[in-house]
């Protein structure tokens, strides 16, 4: 019997949200993605994957409307990337690749939360009693809601993770921009994590762009999956672009193996 | 009559040691935050490079030490922003290029000029009534823009990429903040001195930051404690006739010893985690 995937049969996906179109995007020292084409749908749950230095956290970035394209173009919600102003950024939530926090910063849960909301309120305006309610539901929707007025440098790795996230769902984001989420965390708190992102997605309707390096761990969860190493190699559900063919030319020849439909790359890096 | 006297010279220090240690410890907590310590130290010997200027050209010192002062931390901040050099360098280069103006510009002086040296060591106890009122004014506008865009600098002091990736105009904003850090240095220049300006702007937030977890608190802190150090310097000086900058600055160094030792931070650390 023929297995249907139930991302393509249930899920409807509105129009493009983001569209690149031939971008290319430069550091000074050179190129950091080349001729990048294709779109995001509204609602569509997107993973990227590629090696170190493939520029997973450069695509975040241009999406963010922060790094301009030195050829082709960028749309995001209609606006071409370079006039993208504040109000834009604030209905994209973006997740950084996890630093650490300073363990004696002194600020608390909720008011690192309430920081996600200054972008939405705009200038010259005060968080009040609304901003507050939102700030609140966001802590329970990641399930930290009892921690919030606890030391955000005193919490666990994990629990920073989905602090952070809750800031990134307090702008009450259509977009959602993950960049590994999982890294440096133990292995039951990348489930919960990934858990929490897979709800997010389905009962909050956001458009989800998951970067990570390891392809097991999120396959099962995206739509599509974006396979980029300067280039994008290939876009598609994960049983179309996870081929051992494909995966050979992002990573290179003999990193990659397949195993029981699991895919093996020895990827060096990753603290 | 000599009494009174007495009282209101007394009583004007201690406003100017109120205002200048409650607003540097506004400004100090972003500053600490932020990381921008040494932009601090270079900015307040740039002021006061300006005032020696004034002095030799006999124009009022205030404006040309806040117009030395804002092209110093704009310089810095470029400079910081575009990462070619490393900012301890930078900021080092600075500090002294400005020190050595204020040094040639004194030797260009055809007199000694004490009023000059109150700027550099602080003068708290000569601050006159006008001066008071120009640095309240100052105080004012400081304070009310810190106020109207308080939301956006903690944002930048705990996370500037983050800020500007959520929608805050962060890099005006970031400009913004270091011409406040120019203009509470001038506004203390004439209390502390230009060489101990820097450790009103620091040991208040500093201390602040050992006591609390939070940024509310932290604010809190630093400005009772930035206050009361000033004041009680004042009386200290007064009263036992030391040096007014010397006596705020070691009676807030104290402070700020105890609380290392104290915080509650260090006591959770060594606790059991």
């Amino acid at each position: 019997m023929e297995h249907v995937h139930p991302h393509h049969s249930d899920h409807q996906h509105g129009k493009p949200l983001i569209r690149f179109d031939h971008a290319t995007f430069r550091y000074p020292y050179g190129p950091a993605l080349e001729d990048i084409t294709f779109e995001i749908a509204d609602g569509e749950f997107i993973g990227v994957i590629g090696p170190n230095g493939s520029g997973k956290t450069t695509l975040l970035r241009a999406i963010l409307g922060l790094m301009p394209p030195s050829a082709g173009s960028l749309q995001i919600f209609d606006c071409a990337c370079e006039r993208l102003q504040c109000y834009h950024r604030a209905r994209i939530g973006y997740l950084p690749q996890k630093e650490l926090v300073d363990a004696s910063f002194p600020i608390t849960v909720e008011e690192t939360v309430l920081m996600g909301r200054a972008g939405v309120i705009g200038l010259f305006r005060r968080p009040g009693k609304a901003d507050r309610e939102i700030v609140r539901h966001a802590l329970e929707d990641v399930g930290m809601a009892d921690f919030h007025d606890r030391a955000l440098g005193a919490l666990s790795g994990g629990q920073q993770q989905r602090v952070f996230i809750a800031r990134a769902l307090a702008q009450h984001p259509q977009v959602l921009l993950l960049d590994e989420p999982t890294t440096g965390i133990d292995t039951p708190t990348q489930h919960t994590i990934l858990d929490l992102i897979k709800h997010l997605h389905q009962d909050l309707h956001l458009t989800v762009l998951l970067v990570s390096h390891d392809v097991n761990l999120i396959a099962p969860l995206t739509d599509r999956i974006a396979l980029l190493n300067t280039r994008l190699y290939a876009i598609g559900p994960a049983k179309e672009v996870l081929r051992k063919e494909i995966l050979a030319l992002v990573y290179g020849q003999e990193a990659v193996t397949t195993d029981a439909g699991h895919v093996l790359i020895a990827d060096h890096h990753h603290p | 009559m000599a009494d009174l006297l007495t009282v209101s010279f007394l009583q004007r220090a201690l406003i100017a040691a109120a205002l200048a240690g409650g607003l540097c410890s506004v400004i100090g907590v972003f500053v600490v935050l932020r990381g921008l310590a040494f932009i601090g130290a270079g900015t307040s010997h740039a002021a006061f490079a300006g005032v020696t200027f004034a002095y030799l050209v006999g124009v009022p010192p205030m404006p040309v030490a806040i117009a030395f002062g804002l092209a110093t931390v704009w310089i810095t901040g470029l400079l910081e922003e575009r990462g070619r050099m490393k900012l301890d360098v930078s900021i080092g280069i600075l500090y002294t290029a400005t020190m050595a103006l204020a040094i040639l510009f004194i030797g260009m002086m055809k007199t000694y000029n004490a009023e000059v040296y109150g700027y550099l060591f602080g003068s708290i106890l000569s601050v006159t009534q006008d001066e008071l009122l120009v640095s309240s004014l100052l105080v004012v506008a400081v304070v009310g823009v810190v106020l109207l865009f308080s939301k956006e600098f903690f944002f930048i002091a705990f996370d500037q990429k983050m800020a500007e990736a959520s929608g805050v105009p962060a890099r005006r904003l970031f400009f913004l903040l270091l011409s406040l850090v120019a203009l509470t240095i001038v506004v203390s220049l004439k209390t502390a001195g230009a060489i101990l300006v820097f450790a009103l702007l620091l040991i208040p937030p500093s201390t602040a930051y050992q006591l609390t977890s939070s940024l509310r608190g932290m604010m809190g802190y630093s400005v009772a404690i930035g206050i009361l150090v000033s004041c009680a310097g004042v009386l200290l000086s007064f009263r036992f006739d030391l040096p007014t900058g010397p006596a705020i600055v070691l009676l807030a160094t104290a402070v700020f010893s105890l609380s290392v030792a104290f915080s509650p931070k260090r006591v959770r650390r060594l606790g059991p985690a």
